[in-house]
């Protein structure tokens, strides 16, 4: 396999679950493996949630082995704020060219000890956590991100602001911190391409009748997620703004579907998931889950359902959703099952919106000369190919990169590529 | 030879170094019994930490080692490798968390240094008591087992087949091809069914490689990933069966799904009112141009029942709602003007186009209802469905025919695969997964996978993705000509000491333990335990034990932690 210098390499765009599981696999092959990750920490979305549907498995729990066996692995790569600027040739020697912005922190020397950012006087909105904590100059997005070697953000330390300041220089007993520290070209040859860039989520502000951003404890999923979450801003409490626990949660489904014209396949379960996260937290807060088609798919998710409806949580067939600021809380005018006009008081309103394509798909995609199709998505099996295959031989995609799934598909889709890869053809059946 | 224990203890910066007072700990741990060394360190685990490790190993002449650091998460592999270097059986080491269990937590640094001398003590005294352990190779076979003959075995078995991999593919029917061969239009993409499926199976009849068993069930399959052995029974024209012996490394479950019947079908009038179908008797209509398409009948009116025994199963069975978009689109294709009422739960409709499919058929005129309950009965001018909507009120349809979409259920014979392949089931019965969400495609037993429906309802499209991800599963950990280092922290049984109670053979979750009849006795199988200890724990006699966490070592280990 040394033979071919390296030309039977693989470039892996993209570190959540479909990233990670495609490269440890094509690494137990005897593959080496770039991975080019672009923000500071790897996991993608998993790593947001402190739990994972329908069995409640602990994420970090769940995906933290597989961090570290891929830190360990020496046939991976993995490039941290990294892009891909560039690519040219085909199946089997394709070329590209990666951009590593400096991060100005030794992952050799650094320890993770965190002093660094104790010192750092900067703080700002942290949007790992939707910006309800504050993060420093000097970061890792969360406690327990991996690797676990902060990474100074250029836009805001002192420092490239033309300002003097040497505090995290000083506080880190290792020496780890590089100022001079460069942005890095990396060519690289790899024989096969795999985008598993994963979805971004629609931007509920513009859609006015949801109330987001002007109405208060209207929070977005992932918010949700994260002040259930034990290593997030609340430290796993459930508080409105106020710092009051909420007695009445309702989550509302399907924010965006009429936009995008599809159904985002998690979002269901997920509501269901933050049902069983307010019972959990807040045993006698009330629960409801405003749903159009409760989406529940296969053989497991029903009994999960059921199983949240035995505990209470209140399932409301609900069309025409408004959310707007009820005196106290939030108001939610909707249309029920027969088409009358209903109304709903709660503390807090959770916002389960569509799953859009992760920003830079467009530009990414016009870099590796494959098409997205008309979600913005990209596009699978050109040339009748199967699912993980695109337009041009020797690319592939997995995960959410080509619409919206659960981490099983995610998985098993990753794996369908790892085995396209290492026989070198497509295989599209159907 | 007698043993010298060197112990080393990292300061790992000020982590450890500022939180714990590091010659205090050397002070207590230098008097014990055979440790002829007790020295501190900067930072254990960066090269020069290593280097003074070695070069002390060496001028001091030491059998055994124990480091204070880090977790062994991320640093035991480091100094197992140190030992493996310097000569030392890696076995012959033992790493104790000081950083993250102490100096992290610990804020008192008298605490804090009393905790870790006790830990350092344990350590210590544990080490004095461990074997050293060599690594095992085993040859690993790479050809694989299919069983079941449909989109997903075949998909698993032409991705599989190669001149270094030779595929055994089982059906138990004449034929293959599965339930997709005698489809017609499958969605999304309404190509046909039929065609798909039959140029699979002339790939997989041409294949040098895949070697086809019809009219065969596998009997026997005992082993472990890399090296099992399987009986496949085949059912001779005479009516005799014949056994053929063969031998992989890995078996793919691709047996499919059926489609229930019964009661909840009856209860709708199936079998008793004419025009009452289900959704597989009309897709076989369908097919076979008997309704729709040129020349065949078309209902005028047609009522779909969807989540026909969902209630009873107790699950959604994914497929239905789709294939009756799909299935209305042909009706309506067939009888332009043809009145096509959809009577709906919950539309399931997830993914990125599946929403797109299912207005399609609205464009073509389908009438989406949403229902809570539904009513057949029989009369003169047709059949009426009564259902009732949203809001309480009933509604009457008079139709021509009525299409009931039954749950999908598991195929006849899984209980006794799963017996067979010492693979559990789901609530649902179908074949349960090793986990849910991180290996999907894999069964509870390493080399077991599971393809298609085996495993639940799923599409054509998602049957294939499972079976290539089992081939993606095989093809990165069966590697023709590789061997396979079974874990060596194993389990292994006494046989003076066991009574042949076989308690152990109901805890062990791997299918480890085999009893042996004979001799009253129970064997334990080196390559298919994984050390969990249950059996340890669970034997009434004492006769089992964990290399690597013996009694011995246990006992002397919390003996000085907690003196
Ligand atoms: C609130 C919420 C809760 C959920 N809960 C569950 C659950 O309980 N169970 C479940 O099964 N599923 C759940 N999901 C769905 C789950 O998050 C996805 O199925 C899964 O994370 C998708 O994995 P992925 O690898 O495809 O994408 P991602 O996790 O999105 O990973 C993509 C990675 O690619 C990186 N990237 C993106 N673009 C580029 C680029 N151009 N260059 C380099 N890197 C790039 C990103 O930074 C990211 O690290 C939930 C989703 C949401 C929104
Ligand atoms: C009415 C209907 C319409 C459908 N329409 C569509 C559609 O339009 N689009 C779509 O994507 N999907 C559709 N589906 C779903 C589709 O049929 C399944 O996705 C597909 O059949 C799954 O393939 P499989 O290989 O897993 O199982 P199967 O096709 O069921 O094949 C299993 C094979 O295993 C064999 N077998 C079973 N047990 C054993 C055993 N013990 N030993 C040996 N062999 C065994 C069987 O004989 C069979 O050949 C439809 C399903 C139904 C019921
Ligand atoms: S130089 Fe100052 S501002 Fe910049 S990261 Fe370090 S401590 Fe923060
Ligand atoms: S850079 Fe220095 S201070 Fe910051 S976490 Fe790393 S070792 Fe600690
Ligand atoms: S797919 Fe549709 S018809 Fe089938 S069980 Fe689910 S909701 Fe009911
Ligand atoms: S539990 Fe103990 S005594 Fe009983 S069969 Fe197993 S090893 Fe023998
Ligand atoms: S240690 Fe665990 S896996 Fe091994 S035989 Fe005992 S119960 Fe089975």
């Amino acid at each position: 396999m040394d033979e071919n210098n390296g030309h039977d390499d693989v470039l892996v765009i993209g570190a959540g679950m479909a990233g990670i599981e495609a490269s440890l696999r094509l690494a137990l092959a005897g593959r080496h493996v770039h991975l080019v990750e672009e923000s500071p920490c790897f996991g993608g979305s998993v790593i947001r949630f402190e739990d994972i549907y329908p069995n409640m498995d602990c994420a970090t729990c769940m995906i933290a082995p597989l961090q570290q066996d891929l830190l360990q692995n020496a046939s991976i790569d993995l490039l941290t704020l990294s892009r891909v600027e560039k690519v040219s040739g085909n199946a089997g020697k394709f070329k590209v060219r990666v951009k590593k912005k400096a991060s100005y922190v030794s992952a050799e020397t650094c320890i993770g000890c965190g002093m660094c950012f104790e010192a750092c006087p900067v703080s700002l909105d942290n949007d790992f956590e939707e910006g309800m904590a504050q993060r420093k100059a000097i970061y890792v997005p969360a406690a327990g991100a991996l690797p676990n070697v902060p990474s100074i953000d250029t836009d805001n330390c002192l420092r490239f602001k033309g300002e003097e300041c040497n505090a995290c220089i000083e506080a880190c007993m290792f020496e780890a911190i590089v100022m001079d520290d460069k942005d890095e070209v990396l060519d690289l040859d790899v024989a096969a391409i795999l985008v598993a860039t994963g979805y971004g989520l629609m931007d509920l502000k513009p859609m006015k009748r949801f109330g987001y951003g002007k109405v208060p404890d209207v929070l977005s999923s992932v918010a949700f997620a994260r002040l259930y979450a034990s290593n997030g801003p609340t430290e796993g409490e459930l508080k409105l703004r106020s710092g009051d626990a909420p007695s009445s949660v309702a989550v509302v489904q399907c924010v965006g579907r009429e936009e995008t014209g599809y159904c985002s396949a998690v979002c269901c379960l997920n509501s269901l998931k933050f049902a069983h996260y307010v019972d959990h937290k807040l045993p006698d807060a009330a629960v409801h889950v405003l749903h159009t088609d409760m989406c529940v798919p296969g053989k497991t998710h029903q009994r999960f359902r059921d199983k949240m409806v035995e505990h209470g949580a209140d399932l409301v067939f609900a069309t025409d959703v408004k959310v707007g600021k009820g005196s106290p809380g939030v108001k939610i005018a909707y249309k029920d099952g027969a088409g009358k006009a209903a109304e709903l008081k709660v503390d807090m309103v959770v916002l389960a919106p569509a799953f859009v394509p992760s920003e830079g798909s467009k530009e990414l995609a016009d870099i590796l000369g494959v098409p997205l199709d008309g979600t913005g998505f990209f596009a699978q099996g050109g040339n009748g190919g199967g699912p993980v295959s695109t337009a041009k031989e020797g690319i592939y995609v997995a995960g959410c990169a080509t619409g919206p799934k659960g981490i099983s598909q995610v998985v098993m889709e990753a794996d369908m590529a790892v085995a396209a890869i290492l026989t070198g053809t497509d295989g599209g059946v159907s | 030879m007698a043993r010298r224990i060197g112990f080393f203890i990292c300061e790992c910066g000020p982590n450890i170094g500022e939180n714990v007072d590091i010659d205090a700990v050397l002070n207590a741990v230098e008097d014990m019994d055979d440790v002829v060394l007790a020295a501190r360190f900067g930072l254990m685990c960066s090269g020069p930490g290593k280097d003074f490790l070695k070069a002390n190993i060496k001028t001091e002449k030491l059998t055994h080692l124990v480091v204070a650091a880090c977790s062994p998460k991320q640093h035991e592999l480091t100094f197992m490798e140190v030992c493996e270097d310097s000569g030392i059986n890696p076995f012959l080491f033992q790493l104790t968390n000081i950083r993250e269990q102490v100096a992290w937590v610990t804020k008192d640094k008298e605490e804090a240094t009393e905790k870790t001398i006790r830990l350092a003590k344990a350590a210590i005294r544990r080490v004095r008591y461990h074997d050293p352990l060599s690594k095992t190779a085993l040859a690993v076979n790479a050809d694989v087992l299919v069983i079941g003959g449909g989109v997903a075995g075949m998909a698993a078995a032409l991705r599989l087949a190669s001149p270094e991999r030779r595929v055994h593919l089982v059906e138990r029917s004449s034929s293959l091809g599965g339930r997709v061969v005698a489809q017609g239009p499958i969605y999304p993409t309404m190509a046909s069914g039929g065609e798909m499926a039959t140029a699979m199976v002339d790939l997989v009849e041409g294949n040098d490689w895949i070697v086809v068993h019809r009219y065969s069930e596998v009997s026997v399959v005992v082993g472990f990933f890399g090296n099992f052995e399987v009986v496949v029974t085949g059912e001779l024209e005479d009516g005799g069966t014949l056994e053929t012996k063969v031998n992989v490394g890995a078996g793919v479950v691709a047996t499919g799904a059926e489609v229930l019947e019964g009661k909840p079908l009856e209860d709708l009038g199936h079998g008793s009112i004419d025009g009452v179908v289900s959704s597989a008797e009309l897709e076989a209509m369908l097919a076979d141009g008997s309704i729709g398409g040129k020349g065949g009948k078309a209902p005028k009116s047609v009522a779909f029942v969807q989540c026909v025994g969902r209630d009873e199963v107790g699950y959604c069975s994914e497929i239905c709602c789709m294939n009756s978009a799909k299935q209305a689109r042909l009706l309506l294709e067939a009888a332009k003007g043809a009145k096509v009422h959809i009577l709906y739960r919950d539309l399931c409709v997830p993914g990125r186009d599946q929403q797109a499919f299912l207005e399609g058929a609205v464009k073509a005129g389908a009438n989406l209802v949403r229902t809570t309950s539904v009513e057949v009965g029989g009369s003169k001018g047709g059949i009426t469905v009564s259902h009732s909507l949203g809001d309480g009120k009933a509604e009457k349809l008079m139709v021509d025919m009525v299409v009931l979409s039954p749950a999908m259920v598991p195929p006849t014979g899984t209980e006794g695969m799963a017996e067979m392949l010492n693979v559990e089931l789901d609530p649902s019965g179908f074949l349960l997964e090793a986990h849910a969400k991180l290996e999907p495609m894999a069964a509870g037993i390493d080399g077991i996978y599971l393809a298609g429906s085996a495993s639940g309802p799923r599409s054509v499209s998602d049957s294939i993705v499972q079976a290539e991800a089992c081939a993606g599963r095989v093809l990165s950990s069966l590697i023709p000509g590789r061997t396979i280092e079974p874990e060596i922290r194993v389990s292994h049984i006494l046989e003076t000491l066991c009574t042949g109670c076989q308690t152990c053979l109901e805890v062990c979750c791997y299918g480890a333990i085999v009893y042996d009849p004979m001799k009253n006795v129970s064997h334990i199988n080196a390559a298919i335990c994984r050390g969990c200890g249950n059996c340890v724990a669970a034997c009434p006699s004492n006769a089992i034990s964990l290399y690597h966490f013996t009694y011995k070592q246990l006992y002397q280990e919390i003996v000085e932690a907690i003196r």
